[in-house]
């Protein structure tokens, strides 16, 4: 069950803006881990513990250069370790440089998980609203890689047969990819354009009259040339449950953000470490974003144990 | 109408205080990772704004028909060229499309190449910056259509150009939101951990423009007459 994903899509990129945006420019590390361990369980409910693991290793080397890496580019800090080449290692970089890889893995993480939940459909949606041209354009090009993929298959299969296709080397390789796809080129477009003219044919884009108007039995003289609303396809419905997210989401933005700036959220590395201050609104903040991060997970694992207790019954 | 109406003061207010406020909040919030928030706000806000450009602008279908198309092709170089690693004719379509299209033309088929291809790459922080480096290479190249059409190693040249170009724009910003300031020595090592890549990148670029400039240059022209876009 992927319950998260039912939410509206503007719901979904309202969360996926708003926690991003905190992980990557934050610099507090509750934020931070909130962030991180919300998101790797999010990835791991959503693709199964096992995906998790066997990514776990890269995540972990680029954690680990990542972390030991910036002390050799930042020498800011008061407390140095030892001296490298004359230059001082210090503690305040090496930290900088854990909450960097930490900071780094979780835009990673969450950015996985944004492509297995925003799936083409609903960034269609997205676009549909804001700009119908821009979102034409995002369907046809949506459509037609699938088909050209096809196509390049059957192109390539048909020259292999005709021995156009044997070579080994990188270079042939090359030229023969380069051939066949150079002969796509004029197919596709001139596809396009059949394309085209059939939607013009089928007046896409033209204005339509609006049927005159008839006012206290008379005719209205004056009738506007109007552009009939283009309506679209879409299964998706705005219910309060994504009203609620939109808001929780916007709430704990904002109380981040106002938090950092004004109300001893931040926090600073250099040139000496801060310290976490616990203030009425510092632990709001970490209360609120503490819930948005999780939730997904809590709300993946409720539908799951929903559904095995739904199962087991039967 | 009231809709339309609508819509139009929803955007006349974002763009005059929801977005000035957020900007201005984020500078005060982010500390050290100011500069970075200024620069990611104003990319997503640069390339936004084309988009809002281009829907009040472009009117022929057709010309949306074949910005889709080129950007499909570009997606689907993606793919079949990935064996070969490094070798993706994603900015030599793009510039392509904008010498015979025109600028506009190519920004889109960049930008849109970069949002569709992450759809099957992965998306990330890097995707606005994507978006805005090939958008930007297309736009150029429009500019520059008469001299690149022209002579081969004003070509070479602007395959160069936009290898460089590309990777300046993604790294200038790991740079920036790494450190808060532009640390050289670090710009040093992300620029020549990613020479290989770079190197690549720019021989591919110019491979592909240099084979598919002139037949699909003439696919293009002969498109555009006959279909009088």
């Amino acid at each position: 069950m992927k319950a998260f994903k039912n939410f509206h899509p503007v719901s979904l990129a309202v969360y996926f803006l708003s926690v991003l945006t905190v992980l990557m420019f934050t610099k507090n590390p509750v934020l931070q881990a909130e962030a991180l361990v919300g998101a790797a369980l999010f990835l791991g409910a959503l693709q199964g513990v096992g995906t998790l693991l066997s990514d776990a290793p890269f995540y972990l080397a680029l954690f680990a250069m990542t972390a030991l890496t910036n002390p050799l580019f930042s020498h800011n800090g008061v407390t140095p370790l030892f001296f490298m080449n004359g230059n001082p290692v210090t503690l305040e970089a090496l930290l900088y440089g854990v909450s960097l890889a930490a900071t780094v893995i979780g835009a990673l993480i969450l950015c996985r998980c944004f492509c297995d939940v925003m799936t083409s459909d609903k960034i269609l949606y997205l676009a549909m609203a804001a700009s119908p041209k821009f979102s034409l354009v995002l369907s046809m090009a949506l459509r037609f890689i699938p088909m050209l993929v096809k196509r390049f298959h059957r192109v390539e299969r048909a020259q292999r047969t005709m021995g156009l296709y044997s070579g080994k080397s990188v270079s042939d390789r090359v030229k023969f990819h380069v051939r066949v796809f150079l002969s796509m080129i004029p197919w596709t477009l001139e596809n396009a354009m059949e394309t085209s003219a059939s939607m013009r044919a089928r007046g896409y884009g033209k204005y339509i009259k609006r049927a005159e108007k008839i006012k206290n039995g008379k005719n209205v003289k004056n009738v506007k040339c109007e552009k009939k609303k283009r309506t679209n396809f879409s299964l998706f419905k705005f219910t309060p449950r994504d009203a609620a997210l939109i808001f929780v989401c916007l709430l704990s933005f904002g109380i981040s953000l106002l938090g950092e700036a004004f109300f001893s959220v931040g926090f600073e590395y250099y040139p000496r470490l801060g310290a976490l201050r616990l203030t009425a609104w510092s632990a709001a903040v970490y209360a609120v974003f503490g819930a948005v991060t999780f939730m997904p997970f809590l709300i993946e694992v409720k539908e799951a144990l929903v559904w095995k207790y739904c199962v087991s019954k039967i | 109408m009231r809709r339309e109406k609508v819509k139009k003061a929803l955007v006349c207010l974002a763009f005059s205080i929801l977005i000035p406020t957020l900007v201005t909040v984020g500078y005060l919030a982010f500390g050290e990772r100011r500069y970075a928030w200024i620069i990611l706000s104003a990319t997503v806000l640069f390339v936004a704004s084309f988009f809002l450009y281009f829907e009040k602008t472009e009117s022929k279908t057709g010309r949306l028909l074949v910005i889709a198309s080129m950007t499909a092709l570009s997606c689907v170089g993606r793919v079949v060229f990935a064996p070969i690693p490094g070798f993706k004719p994603v900015t030599a379509i793009t510039v392509i499309c904008a010498i015979y299209f025109g600028a506009e033309a190519g920004f889109m088929t960049g930008a849109m190449s970069a949002l569709i291809s992450n759809l099957y790459f992965g998306q990330g922080p890097w995707t606005p910056f994507q978006m805005f480096g090939w958008g930007i290479i297309g736009f150029f190249a429009g500019l520059l259509s008469e001299r690149l059409k022209k002579g081969k190693a004003f070509l070479l040249l602007y395959a160069l150009f936009s290898g460089v170009l590309y990777s300046l724009i993604m790294d200038v910003w790991t740079v920036l939101w790494a450190d808060g300031f532009f640390n050289l020595s670090r710009y040093a090592a992300a620029s020549l951990s990613a020479l290989p890549f770079t190197a690549v990148y720019v021989v591919s670029n110019a491979v592909f423009l240099l084979i598919g400039l002139k037949p699909v240059g003439k696919v293009l022209e002969r498109i555009k007459t006959k279909y009088n876009l």
